[in-house]
């Protein structure tokens, strides 16, 4: 049954669309990667196979006339009024009513509760994940840990994930891992993060939130729980000191141009909250909610003109030079 | 009809004369005559599909590889805001209700012209004075961008500085009063004026769609129409209804858009069940199979799509029992839906089906709406919806529906009912190549949406990175969608072409079931020459019932040449109640439709005063319009009259109006921690109650002065209509000072109380005063005497004021129920 299940997928998804675009990346719902989205991907499967069946059967129907469209004479109508009542009371009516209460049943009582938050006493662990304008700010309570886009979690452990949002109504997804949650101003939704193994899951906001809604993507890494732990201390540290003259120029430039009313480095003044915390930027893969790669040349590129690569985003461009721009890249980068 | 003799002839021309209209331009502009509005209808909604279409190509060219840089973000967004305002406001509606509905409703059920010929100008010329308001936005730069669903805070001032929003806000609500008016009218047509003999059960299916419609919108309507009011206040006056630091709840925003939106679903594609059940029995050669459960399923879908709405709100973290409810709800709404798929197919199968044209288009459309089918029921699980909801797996699913489902029955009507419109055949052969062109091409685009939205592909993206297994899809989703538009193309060349050299097609090609095929090709302006014999709901295979017909034509029995008359029947059995004296041709609906986009214009510049004051020039052509009467003699009528009917249907929509504001009263209360918020004190409640007591008290005179009215005596009847009036501007000049009083203590800018409260009380105020407005103009109008008419205005407004008065007992239960 489960090898089925497992290779079922693959076999539909080769069908419809491998040839086409490759089997799906890291933000696809059809590979999940935790018990509730592997639920909820073998419910799809389920309905799409009964879904074949009825559409077969319906355009059967179809077919059936299109053959019987030579027939002589008019059709004989009211001696089978009985039968042709029969079929719609029964196609129309009777099975739909069966498949629907199965669905209803196994859709809203058997899948649904796997897949549902987790009571606070349940959840191992807490991640509190605020959406804004167009980034996703990620604090770790109880340690003081405050980072961006790039939401690190201990494989194999049950976390819960309060989502809430800054501004506008943005929605939490990790395709492969469970279903999405809004983030809604004035509530405090809770979502179930669990990974079965080590690994890089892709998700994206889901719900329209303005011109960068689809540069606010984000990576859920999962890690080991000791290499998780080790990660969560070193995240806890504030900055390091620059290291270098290079270095030692970029934090003056970042401290008296604008760049700290925005941003906030822990262990120095910078304290602004409009954009992300950078206090280990130099630890993350990305930039700008995954629009660029975090290289030393992309993050110089990103600082010359930030509206160049997502256009209308908060960030403006500053008056700097170019070697203002390189300090302030090789400070950043060495916020590890 | 059949050929007529020489009296009939002579009596055809009479009618001729009789119903002719101004010629040129300015007969366009001031018809009244349904199938010429249908045909303004046609052209104009159809110039909404280029532009919505367009859109969509753009859209989809932008898309056609990652990181593509034709357009800029601000672009895509207005660019997919406006197709879809543009395709379910401008084109869909205006196309399947406004085109198809007004031309045909009263050809099928054998009548003149709709109940009120006027209103029907006004809804169209309201419909494009909408149309235009909302795409001058387009050239200015300032388009709506927030989405057709315009979720807050998205779309609060505070994140949506510029005018863009207010387009959207005030547009929607200016086309909604098209909608509804063309609403009431068809409601009153299908109760009131169908062919002596055509009881309810005889009455075409199609004709059921459309009282279902329009039922849906007068119930559907105000909550949207109160929604974009409120936003509107919150971006221009500063109330809170939004608002979570001032007491508001961006999610009422989300209950009031879906219970419109999921109706709306329903309005959309009920008017195309209508079209399949017409074309169907025509080309199966056989009556529609189960003919009674799939008009109880029309009149089920539109009312159950009103319990269905939270569905679309499953990821905003509802609590769990609320979810599970919409779940059920939902798939219970499968139900009709599959009777009526099963009635089709069963009708088809046991038929002798020819796949002309017009049929292979409902085939498509067939097809499509199982595939949408399908796929809508996978919401109802709800882990699956979260997973696919706002991804391209939704954006797949409603253009299968109201795309693939809707429009291909619109366009299957367009060729089965364009030789009756136009006189002439369309070419076969180029009908079944734009057919497979368009279902190739549907087929395309939104098949492959399905699985890039399961492969995590997210709704409203402007681009997206080329790693993550999308481009090939996407690439051929484009493709598709160029294949579509070239087949919708072809469908317009044909058309075109065959309106001028088409061959003639006489009056029934198709050996049609329903009268618009009695009727000559095109009609003539009376439709028909004489009121067909009904005694089955395919009257046209009823051979003895045409031959009928003829002879009634030669004996001068039902022809009502006379005059500019139509019968009215009883609502239920269809049995002949009076000859009704129509209105004809008429400047004021465009006079009256030109200051309320006036109106509109400047509510979004601001300027609030000059507003006003075209909103009285709207009523002074409002009166205008009214000032020749019908020219009726006292009859005793067997029926409740059109005008009774009209005010009632009026009122059931002001009633959903009031209940969508004391529902959103309610909503704010119960989801507020203290209530009145902040140091507001709870209202008084002895003078709101003994103000509405003597609300409630002029009903009484009112009822008298209907008696009175009914027995003819006109002075009495002037005297209780004077009383009423004194105690209704009583209560409203006491109830204004109080609420400017009021608003010395506390405004609608204080918090979300403060707004509702202020809102619920002025739009009762509001109410009671558009009832003074009516009464004075029926003081006005008695003091000369005692018509018909005015026996039928005063019962009408009389049953205006019961509803206010009912209204009323809710609004002060609401405003003093916090002390």
């Amino acid at each position: 049954m489960s090898a089925w299940r497992q290779r079922l997928p693959c076999v539909l998804v080769a069908l419809w669309a491998a040839a086409l675009s490759g089997c799906g990346g890291e933000q696809s719902a059809l590979e999940p990667r935790s018990g509730p989205a592997r639920d909820i991907a073998t419910l799809w499967w389920w309905m799409l196979a009964v879904a074949t069946v009825v559409f077969a059967g319906a355009v059967g129907l179809l077919v059936l006339a299109w053959l019987r469209r030579r027939r002589v004479g008019a059709p004989v109508v009211g001696e089978r009024e009985g039968f042709d009542l029969g079929m719609v009371v029964l196609f129309g009516m009777g099975v739909p009513a069966v498949a629907l209460i199965a669905l209803f049943v196994v859709g809203n009582f058997v899948v649904m509760p796997g897949t549902d938050a987790p009571a606070a006493s349940r959840a191992q662990m807490r991640i509190d994940v605020i959406g804004a304008q167009w980034f996703w700010k990620v604090r770790y309570p109880g340690s003081g840990v405050v980072t961006a886009n790039e939401i690190h979690i201990p494989a194999r452990t049950r976390v819960n994930v309060t989502a809430t949002t800054a501004d506008v109504i943005h929605s939490f997804w990790i395709p492969q891992l469970n279903r999405k949650i809004d983030m809604v101003p004035g509530r405090r939704n809770r979502v179930l993060l669990y990974a079965d193994r080590p690994g890089r899951y892709r998700g994206q906001c889901a719900e329209f939130c303005g011109l960068q809604h689809s540069h606010m993507a984000m990576y859920v890494i999962a890690e080991s729980p000791p290499r998780f732990r080790a990660w969560l201390a070193q995240q806890a540290r504030p900055a390091a000191e620059p290291g270098g003259a290079l270095a030692q120029r970029g934090e003056r430039v970042f401290m008296e141009h604008q760049c700290s009313s925005c941003h906030t480095i822990r262990g120095t003044p910078a304290a602004g909250e409009v954009g992300p915390d950078l206090t280990h930027v130099g630890r993350r893969t990305t930039l700008a909610a995954l629009t660029l790669p975090n290289t030393p040349r992309e993050l110089a590129a990103w600082i010359r003109d930030p509206q160049y690569f997502k256009p209308g985003n908060r960030m403006p461009a500053l008056d700097l030079d170019r070697s203002e721009i390189e300090a302030v890249a090789a400070y950043l980068e060495g916020l590890e | 009809m059949a050929v007529l003799g020489t009296a009939g002839r002579a009596r055809a021309e009479r009618l001729r004369r009789v119903w002719a209209e101004r010629h040129g331009v300015l007969g366009w502009l001031t018809t009244t005559d349904h199938k010429r509005i249908g045909l303004l209808y046609l052209f104009t909604s159809l110039a909404f599909f280029l532009a919505g279409g367009v859109e969509a190509l753009l859209l989809r060219t932008q898309l056609v590889r990652p990181d593509n840089g034709l357009l800029s973000p601000s672009a895509y967004n207005q660019l997919f805001t406006m197709h879809g305002v543009t395709m379910i406001f401008l084109f869909v509606i205006p196309l399947s209700i406004g085109a198809f509905g007004n031309y045909l409703l009263p050809l099928m059920i054998g009548a003149r012209d709709l109940a009120f010929p006027r209103l029907n100008a006004f809804s169209y010329w309201v419909f494009v004075a909408a149309g235009l308001f909302v795409y001058v936005s387009l050239p200015l730069g300032s388009a709506p961008d927030a989405g057709w669903f315009d979720y807050v805070p998205l779309a609060d001032r505070e994140f949506s500085p510029g005018p863009n929003i207010d387009f959207y806000c005030l547009g929607i609500i200016f086309v909604g009063i098209s909608t509804t008016a063309t609403a009431v009218n068809f409601i009153v047509t299908v109760f009131k004026l169908r062919a002596p003999g055509m009881s309810l059960n005889r009455m075409p299916l199609f004709c059921f769609a459309m009282l279902a419609v329009s039922f849906a919108i007068v119930f559907a309507l105000p909550p949207l129409t109160v929604a974009a009011a409120f936003l509107e206040l919150d971006r221009q006056v500063g109330t809170h209804f939004y608002d979570i630091a001032g007491g508001g709840d961006p999610v009422l925003w989300q209950h009031l858009f879906w219970i419109f939106g999921h109706p709306e679903v329903y309005i959309i594609i009920l008017p195309a069940f209508g079209i399949a059940t017409s074309i169907i029995p025509a080309f199966a050669r056989r009556r529609m199979v189960a003919f009674p459960l799939v008009a109880l399923a029309e009149l089920l879908v539109a009312f159950i799509g009103f319990g269905v709405w939270a569905h679309h709100m499953f990821a905003v973290g509802l609590a769990t029992v609320t979810a599970v409810y919409f779940a059920a709800a939902s798939l219970i709404i499968v139900i009709p839906s599959a009777i009526q798929l099963f009635a089709w197919l069963t009708t088809l199968v046991t038929g002798r089906p020819q796949f002309a044209t017009p049929l292979l288009w409902i085939v498509g459309f067939i097809v499509f709406f199982i595939v949408g089918g399908l796929s809508g029921v996978m919401f109802a699980a709800i882990p699956f919806d979260q997973q696919a909801h706002d991804t391209y797996f939704v954006v797949a699913h409603f253009h299968f529906v109201i795309f693939g489902a809707a429009v291909f029955p619109l366009i299957g009507g367009l060729y089965y009912w364009f030789p009756k419109v136009t006189g002439r055949m369309y070419r076969e052969g180029l009908g079944k190549a734009s057919f497979w062109l368009a279902f190739a091409g549907t087929a395309l685009t939104f098949f492959p949406m399905h699985i890039v939205g399961l492969l995590g592909m997210p709704r409203r993206q402007y681009t997206y990175p080329p790693d993550l297994g999308w481009t090939g899809l996407n690439v051929l989703e484009t493709v598709g969608s160029y294949v579509l538009a070239a087949g919708l193309l072809l469908v317009a060349a044909n058309l075109a072409w065959s309106c001028i050299r088409g061959p003639a097609s006489g009056e029934d090609p198709f050996d049609g079931a329903t009268l618009e095929w009695a009727a000559s090709s095109p009609p003539a302006p009376y439709n028909f020459a004489v009121i067909p014999t009904v005694t089955s709901p395919y009257p046209m295979w009823d051979e003895r019932d045409r031959e009928q017909d003829v002879r009634n034509a030669e004996a001068g029995r039902l022809v009502l040449d006379q005059g500019h008359v139509t019968p009215a029947t009883t609502v239920i059995d269809g049995e002949w109640d009076e000859a009704l004296d129509m209105p004809s041709d008429s400047p004021w609906p465009l006079a009256a439709a030109a200051a309320l986009a006036l109106v509109f214009t400047f509510l979004l510049t601001g300027h609030w005063t000059t507003a006003l004051v075209f909103l009285g020039a709207a009523g002074a052509a409002a009166v205008a319009w009214h000032a020749r009467e019908a020219a009726a003699e006292l009859v005793t009528r067997r029926a409740l009259p059109n005008g009774w009917w009209g005010m009632a249907v009026f009122l059931a929509t002001e009633a959903a109006l009031f209940g969508s504001l004391i529902g959103s009263y309610s909503y704010l209360r119960f989801t507020s921690a203290d209530w009145p918020q902040g140091a507001i004190e709870p209202p008084s409640v002895a003078l709101p109650l003994a103000l509405t007591a003597v609300l409630v008290l002029s009903v009484v005179p009112m009822r008298a002065a209907e008696v009175a009215a009914r027995r003819q005596r006109t002075r009495a009847a002037l005297r209780w209509l004077a009383v009423a009036f004194a105690l209704q501007a009583g209560y409203l000049a006491v109830q204004i000072v109080s609420y400017v009083d009021e608003l010395g203590t506390f405004t609608p800018a204080t918090n979300a109380y403060g707004s509702i409260y202020f809102s619920l009380l002025g739009a009762h105020h509001a109410h009671v005063a558009l009832g003074l407005g009516l009464m004075a103009w029926l003081l006005v109008r008695l003091a000369g005497g005692l018509t018909e008419y005015r026996v039928t205005a005063v019962r009408a407004i009389a049953l205006y004021w019961y509803v206010v008065g009912a209204i009323a007992v809710f609004v002060v239960a609401t405003q003093v129920s916090p002390a």
